[in-house]
């Protein structure tokens, strides 16, 4: 009792934010629910009009709703991806980090699945697709797999949440009957804990090639087809390596905003940010190293109706947001992230990730649009404008998904507090014996006098 | 453990509930998403099809219009009907949609508001109209002044287009004024050459090499879906032989695109290449000798009836259109030249077609005269494969007219135009009526008829226009859907559709044997209060009574059409329409000298002509020279001193020669305009029907509205881009119009498609488009021939603000 | 069963595109406005598309226009992907469409290299009284609904009808889409491709016959001839 009681105060400033709520939040939210509002009035106008209220046109079918529905889907492999690498591979500085990423991806899968249903013209037959399903079809994969990594990164979301219900539930005045629901009794016993882990550690290993999976077949919704430079065997491992890419990002983009709002400075550390920028920082040249092999596989190949997307990005309509995409996406986090200095600040690595976030989406953007507005037959070849509705649903998907997070940390702790502790307590020494035995016997005694 | 697997049920238990719940809610929501869809509801009840004649171009195609429940609810062709086998055009597909239009006039309308304006015009009633508009014809007559109506009409050959003239002719007006129809230079040059008044009729089937002097003879021709069909057979018809077209054009127009030669000239050069042709022919010794020593006049120095010196077109040709020379002014190389020439007298069946481009862009007589020239010099004329000259169709005359002293006198008096109403070309032009309305001379007009035309739109001033009709006491239209002309009337009386009217239609121009088709009533009861307009004049003849009621002894159309019947059986030739086989049964039997007619009584024909579209008498009498060589020397006349007056007026120079002298100040990049009509709205109609819209250009559909086209060279020289609009403006007038760079044109010239720009024409034609009539000088071919087209100068400036924005790089 | 082929000559037609025309009016497709043509969502079965021939030199014209049904593939890449199984390819070779089961994803749309889907961007609209003239052959597509040629299918349909009703079989040239029926310079034929003795199978024969974009191995059942030298007698 002691003992927590004396923790509860080392970790007061994790669970503020669930005790207190400033005027601030509310404000925050309500601009937030002000933008979400105006995205429900856009697509009320699509759902009574129909879709010729966005840009799309003949042959551009598919636009922004597209686009965002794979940058979103992208931005999932951050959580439970990162969190599952992480944890398997023992990485102590994981520990702050986990669940901010975990939360990200389980609200953001949501707003993925909306994307598609913005952009299907019959919304209300959506459920079509379990009436009569299509196995064949990279939709359908995409539903099957999207599900599943859902249904997975929930479970995955909720496992290592328990103890810290627990711990809200023994400490909290109010909201005491949800949390005791959500608690499934959970006492801290050995054996419970011995149980959660074994769980934790089975789903992370599942995860992965979920993971792996969902995005694998998002891109082959593109790659499945016939259509110049979508038609790319490489589609499956660069969408992957893009959406660990924009998810790492999007990580220390929320890892920033929830330092700055509450304070945990001395959770969430400089090094911290380090590390996940050597991760950006190797995602970087790892999605340039696939992009190039794209770009100079297709141009050396010279293919007359893969010339025309492929010059078009290069030097034509869609030039500016191509060369764009190359210097948010490798130039300023190489020459951020590469540099020790900057990539030890925390600044550092937020305008890097910002620049990426920017870049990927703009990547997702010139994947989809340019093979479609330069189609086969050249006949057929025209501009996308995306319209007021498309901008707006974007934006309050955006605002949503911001308000759900927050929403989310003023429930239950963003940084895994029984982790921390658990760290603590327990880690310095695991840590000093494994180092202990990579190396050779000789070990100094100073050391090992802490194991008593 | 226990929580661990009741959470387990319990989601699963929640998920089932979901889900069962959510199908039946999604199901709902599909209901209600589909219940926002008005409902529409199709024809109901027995199917039948009624055979019709389109209307919608002069063409003349018979259409089977398919009808279920009272509904007409698809238009084809009619296989029997032999102008077009079958199949219909674009403009026949699409004109479901101007029977069934939403802005069609519902019934007849009265002015009661400022002249131009839809608003101003209240629904009246038929009585109303009849009553008012016959009283005042009625009060012309006992004033003796018949000659104050005129009429403009845009047709010969309907019923109701010869009703009107009767109608004149009784009432006693001498201006019933033909309005410019797109054949006369064409006309003119068959009369010149073989002293035949009508229009030639190409034998494109039959013929192997084709040159084609800048006319669309794949789109607006004179009858597109006879001529098209005569192209397929032209091509593959015939095991082992495919015809070869030559097509000469500054323009890479549709008939360009289908051609296996597009020879480039400079614009207005056509008839000058022809020309060269011809030189070549003659000085090569490769025209036909037989034909033109034997039947023609001309060829060589001759001396006429009155012992003149006359030129003959070897002695002109060599002369005045050397192989250099017309290398140098058309542009294109010598050899190229020769090897057509050659080509074409090698050719076992060559014919010359051009430079009709649509009604409104006719081409001017010096092309048509060199046109009919190289065909006589091949001894192309009345040949399987060359020029043939249609009989008329034995339609009977009608009565006698009563004598009638007004009438009589009034016809006496000349016409408000000035035009002389017996030497073609009698027709007339908005411009110049404009002029002469305004004028007032010789004497004021009081009341003014319009059909079967848009001459308000049709009119390079259309503001004068305006002001001349303003000047007018009563104008009547009767348009079915309020067009230009209409907005200015004072009475709108709608015609019906030739789907809802009787109708006996006459051979089309370009179709070289004599029909007459007939057109049931489709819809039996009108959509609206709509009559057709010889009905109308039926009617009105009757309310004037006196003379010009008992000119016309029918009560209605379907009895004074039956009585044209009687007179086709009477003449004892031809025969139903009918498949192919009929066709060459009838034409072995004609070549005996047999007539085994199929029918044997009127009632018989007419209930055959019901059945199978009409009648027509399919036998050419080949190279009865009697007949189709009517000129006072009995030969084939090559008129080269008509060929010598034209000259000068009709080419288009080329840039340097002129420009040069203004080259004070920054010089003037005037180019030539080329105006073409694409086939959807030829002759200014077709703009109305939103299918028509969408296929003004193949690739270019997203386009409602006029485009001008440049060559890549000229836009960088002027510094203006793809989609930029740009101002085309020449010494009288101007137009906004959406550049589009292309290789489609020669440089230094832009070409403008004619059929757009109408301030009325229902929701979809208005406003859409500029009008390059505008552009036009009043200038034509000194025989009184159309507005000539090529002679126009325009420079292109852009509009300041223009969204240009070019389409993606692979468009064409 | 038979295997419904359509062969168009390139060397008669003269682009007219009264097919385009008759193919909208038989369908039903509804008018499109001025704005819409504009933002490029005209909705056209059928269209003639302009192909630069860059090969052409001298006087030979460097513009090819050709109509472009769907090809209505043997190996369609647009049934594969349809999530619901809202299009597939039937027994007589007719990928089909069925409108109330599409969910207006567009993944065919994307998925057709020839760009020859179209979708319903708004609801079908026919100002009064136009709606008079629509077939009650063909349904009407709500909003937000993939549509295409369908090589009038209601018209083989009803030919099946009136032969059945007749107890005989169907006859060649007793099927025939609108496109087919009303071409003027008789450019375009159908038929059962595997009947030896139908003219499509013929003239799948001729040395200038082609299909577009065969290297993708979609097996297109349009058949194109191309313009040039007489086709002979096989």
């Amino acid at each position: 009792m002691e003992k927590s009681e004396a923790s509860m105060q080392q970790d007061a400033v994790l669970l503020r934010p669930i005790e207190q709520t400033s005027w601030k939040f509310w404000v925050f939210i309500g601009i937030l629910l002000a933008i979400w509002l105006w995205g429900m009035f856009a697509w009320l106008t699509q759902l009574r009009h129909g879709l010729e209220v966005t840009g799309l046109n003949v042959p551009v079918y598919w636009g922004l709703y597209i686009t965002n529905f794979v940058f979103f889907i992208g931005i999932s492999h951050a959580g439970t991806l990162i969190s599952a690498i992480l944890r398997l591979s023992h990485a102590e500085w994981r520990r702050p980090i986990t669940r901010a990423a975990e939360v990200i991806t389980v609200l953001v899968l949501f707003f993925g699945v909306g994307c598609v249903l913005l952009d299907l013209g019959r919304p209300d037959r959506a459920l079509n697709v379990l009436k009569h399903p299509n196995f064949m079809s990279p939709l359908l994969w995409d539903v099957t797999s999207i599900s599943i990594y859902l249904t997975a990164s929930t479970v995955y979301l909720y496992l290592p949440l328990i103890p810290d219900i627990a711990i809200l539930r023994d400490h909290m005045p109010k909201r005491r009957w949800f949390y005791r629901i959500l608690s499934l009794g959970w006492t801290g016993s050995e054996r419970q804990h011995r149980i959660l882990e074994i769980a934790i550690a089975t789903m992370a290993v599942l995860v992965i090639p979920i993971a792996v999976s969902v995005h694998t077949v998002v891109s082959w919704v593109f790659a499945m087809t016939v259509q110049p430079m979508w038609h790319s065997t490489i589609f499956g491992p660069y969408f992957v390596v893009g959406a660990i890419f924009s998810g790492i990002a999007a990580i220390i983009i929320a890892m920033a905003a929830i330092r700055k709002v509450y304070h945990l400075e001395s959770y969430l550390k400089p090094i911290h940010f380090n590390n996940l920028g050597l991760l950006l920082l190797v995602m970087s040249l790892l999605w340039f190293y696939f992009t190039f092999a794209e770009f100079l596989t297709t141009y050396y190949g010279s293919e007359p109706s893969h010339m025309v997307v492929f010059l078009s990005k290069t030097e034509g309509e869609f030039a500016p947001y191509f060369w764009t995409m190359v210097v948010a996406c490798v130039v300023i986090p190489l020459a951020l992230l590469g540099n020790g200095r900057t990539r030890g600040t925390v600044w550092g690595t937020v305008v890097a990730s910002v620049s990426v976030e920017i870049g990927m989406w703009l990547e997702r953007f010139l994947i989809v649009i340019p093979s479609l507005s330069r189609p086969r037959l050249p006949f057929a070849a025209a501009h996308y404008s995306p319209s007021w509705v498309e901008w707006s649903l974007l934006a309050s998907f955006v605002a949503m998904f911001i308000f759900l997070y927050a929403v989310f940390t003023k429930l239950f702790p963003i940084i895994s507090i029984w982790e921390i502790r658990e760290g603590r307590e327990r880690s310095v020494l695991e840590v000093s014996r494994r180092v202990q035995s990579y190396l050779d016997s000789a070990v100094p005694p100073a050391l090992d006098q802490k194991s008593s | 453990m226990k929580l661990n697997r009741r959470r387990f049920l319990g989601f699963t238990v929640g998920a089932t509930a979901g889900t069962a719940l959510g199908v039946p809610v999604s199901q709902t929501l599909s209901d209600l998403v589909a219940s926002m869809d008005p409902p529409v509801y199709p024809p109901r009840g027995p199917e039948d099809s009624v055979l019709s004649v389109c209307r919608l171009c002069p063409g003349g195609c018979g259409v089977r219009a398919r009808r279920v429940g009272g509904r007409i609810v698809k238009l084809e062709g009619n296989p029997l009907h032999p102008v077009n086998g079958g199949r219909l055009c674009p403009k026949g597909q699409a004109a479901l949609q101007s029977l069934y239009h939403p802005d069609r006039v519902p019934g007849p309308l009265r002015r009661t508001g400022p002249r131009g304006l839809l608003e101003s015009f209240e629904p009246s009633s038929w009585e109303q109209a009849l009553n008012e508009i016959g009283e005042r014809l009625k009060l012309l007559r006992e004033q003796e002044r018949p000659e104050s109506l005129i009429m403009m009409r845009g047709d010969a050959r309907g019923t109701s287009s010869r009703l009107a003239e009767r109608f004149m002719k009784a009432f006693g007006s001498p201006n019933d004024v033909l309005l410019h129809r797109g054949d006369e230079a064409a006309s003119q040059a068959l009369y010149l050459g073989q002293g035949v008044r009508t229009m030639p009729a190409y034998d494109l089937q039959s013929a192997e090499y084709v040159l084609c002097l800048g006319g669309a003879l794949l789109e607006a021709w004179s009858s597109p879906v006879h001529t098209m069909r005569a192209y397929g057979e032209f091509r593959q018809g015939r095991p082992g032989r495919r015809g070869k077209l030559v097509h000469v054009e500054p323009r890479l127009s549709i008939t360009a695109a289908a051609a296996d030669e597009w020879i480039a000239v400079r614009p207005g050069t056509e008839g000058i290449l022809g020309l060269g042709v011809a030189g070549v022919l003659i000085a090569e010794n490769l025209y036909d000798r037989e034909f033109g020593g034997q039947r023609t006049l001309g060829l060589d120095d001759f001396r006429d009836r009155e012992g003149n010196f006359r030129e003959g077109l070897r002695t002109v040709l060599a002369r005045d259109y050397s192989l250099e020379g017309v290398s140098a002014e058309t542009g294109v190389p010598i050899n190229t030249i020769l090897r057509i020439a050659r080509e074409f007298a090698a050719s076992r069946s060559p014919l010359a077609v051009g430079p009709r481009k649509g009604p409104l862009v006719s081409g001017s007589l010096f092309d048509h005269l060199v046109v009919q020239w190289l065909n006589a010099l091949v001894g192309n004329i009345d040949r399987p494969g060359g020029v043939l000259v249609a009989e008329d169709v034995p339609l009977p005359p009608w009565p006698e007219l009563p004598s009638d002293p007004v009438a009589d006198a009034g016809r006496m008096r000349s016409r408000f135009d000035g035009v002389n109403g017996e030497e073609p070309p009698h027709h007339s032009y908005p411009e110049r009526l404009a002029d002469v309305l305004l004028a007032e001379y010789p004497y004021p007009v009081e009341v003014l008829m319009v059909l079967e035309s848009d001459p308000a739109f049709l009119c390079a001033t259309p503001e004068r226009f305006a002001r001349a009709l303003e000047n007018i006491p009563l104008v009547v239209s009767f348009a079915s859907l309020p067009d230009d002309t209409a907005l200015l009337a004072d009475w709108i009386l709608p015609e019906a559709h030739f789907l809802e009217a009787w109708e006996l239609d006459t051979t089309p121009p370009g179709v070289p044997f004599p029909l007459a088709s007939l057109a049931t009533p489709a819809v039996e009861t009108p959509l609206h209060d709509v009559r057709p307009v010889a009905q109308v004049f039926l009617d009105l003849a009757q309310r004037i009574g006196g003379t010009v009621a008992s000119s016309f002894p029918w009560p209605d159309l379907q009895t004074l059409i039956r009585s044209d019947v009687e007179g086709l059986y009477r003449a004892r030739r031809g025969a139903l329409m009918g498949t192919a086989f009929d066709e060459a049964w009838v034409q072995m039997m004609e070549r005996a000298g047999w007539w085994a007619p199929g029918y044997r009584s009127v009632d018989e024909l007419w209930r055959g002509m019901e059945e199978t579209g009409g009648w027509w008498d399919p036998f050419y009498d080949h190279e009865n020279w009697r007949r189709v060589i009517q000129t006072p020397s009995a030969r084939h006349e090559f008129r080269t001193d008509i060929l010598q007056a034209l000259t000068a007026e009709t080419v288009a120079r080329p840039m340097n020669t002129e420009d040069n002298e203004n080259t004070e100040g920054p010089v003037d990049h005037s180019l030539a305009l080329v105006l073409f009509e694409p086939l959807p709205i030829a002759g200014g109609r077709g703009a109305e029907l939103p299918f028509l819209q969408g296929i003004l250009d193949p690739g270019h559909e997203e386009g409602w509205e006029t485009w001008a086209e440049i060559h890549p060279e000229t836009a960088r020289i002027l510094g203006l881009s793809d989609r930029d609009f740009v101002r085309v403006e020449s010494a009288d007038g101007s137009i906004v119009a959406r550049a589009r760079v292309t290789s489609r044109v020669v440089p230094d010239v832009v070409a403008v498609p004619m059929g757009l720009g109408r301030r009325g024409g229902g929701r979809w034609a208005r406003g859409t488009g500029a009008n390059p009539l505008r552009l036009l000088s009043p200038a034509r071919d000194p025989l009184g021939g159309p507005p000539v087209t090529g002679a126009t100068r325009v420079r292109l400036t852009l509009v300041a603000g223009a969204e240009a924005r070019p389409l993606p790089e692979g468009r064409v | 069963m038979a295997r419904w082929a359509m062969v168009i000559d390139l060397d008669r037609c003269t682009a007219c595109q009264a097919c385009v025309v008759a193919c909208q009016v038989e369908n039903n497709v509804p008018p499109t406005g001025v704005g819409e043509a504009e933002k490029g969502r005209a909705i056209s079965w059928l269209r003639v598309v302009p192909f630069v021939d860059e090969e052409a030199h001298g006087t030979r014209p460097p513009l090819r226009l050709t109509p472009l049904p769907c090809q209505h593939c043997d190996n369609p890449p647009c049934t594969k992907v349809c999530p619901v199984q809202a299009t597939s390819i039937d027994d007589e070779g007719l990928v089909a469409q069925i409108y109330p089961r599409c969910i207006g994803c567009r993944y065919c749309t994307t998925a057709c290299p020839y760009t020859v889907r179209e979708f319903n961007w708004k609801r079908p609209e026919w100002p009064e009284p136009m709606e008079q003239g629509l077939s009650p052959d063909v349904s009407i597509r709500p909003k937000g609904v993939v549509e295409k040629c369908t090589f009038c299918h209601h018209r083989l349909q009803r030919a099946r009808d009136r032969a059945r009703a007749e107890n005989r079989e169907l006859q060649e040239g007793e099927y025939m889409p609108a496109c087919v029926e009303t071409c003027p310079s008789g450019a375009m034929a159908f038929g059962d491709w595997d009947d030896p003795r139908s003219e499509v199978s013929r003239l799948s024969q001729s040395p200038r016959a082609f299909h577009l974009m065969e290297e993708l191995g979609t097996e297109p059942k349009v058949i194109y001839l191309s313009k040039g030298e007489w086709g002979g007698e096989v």
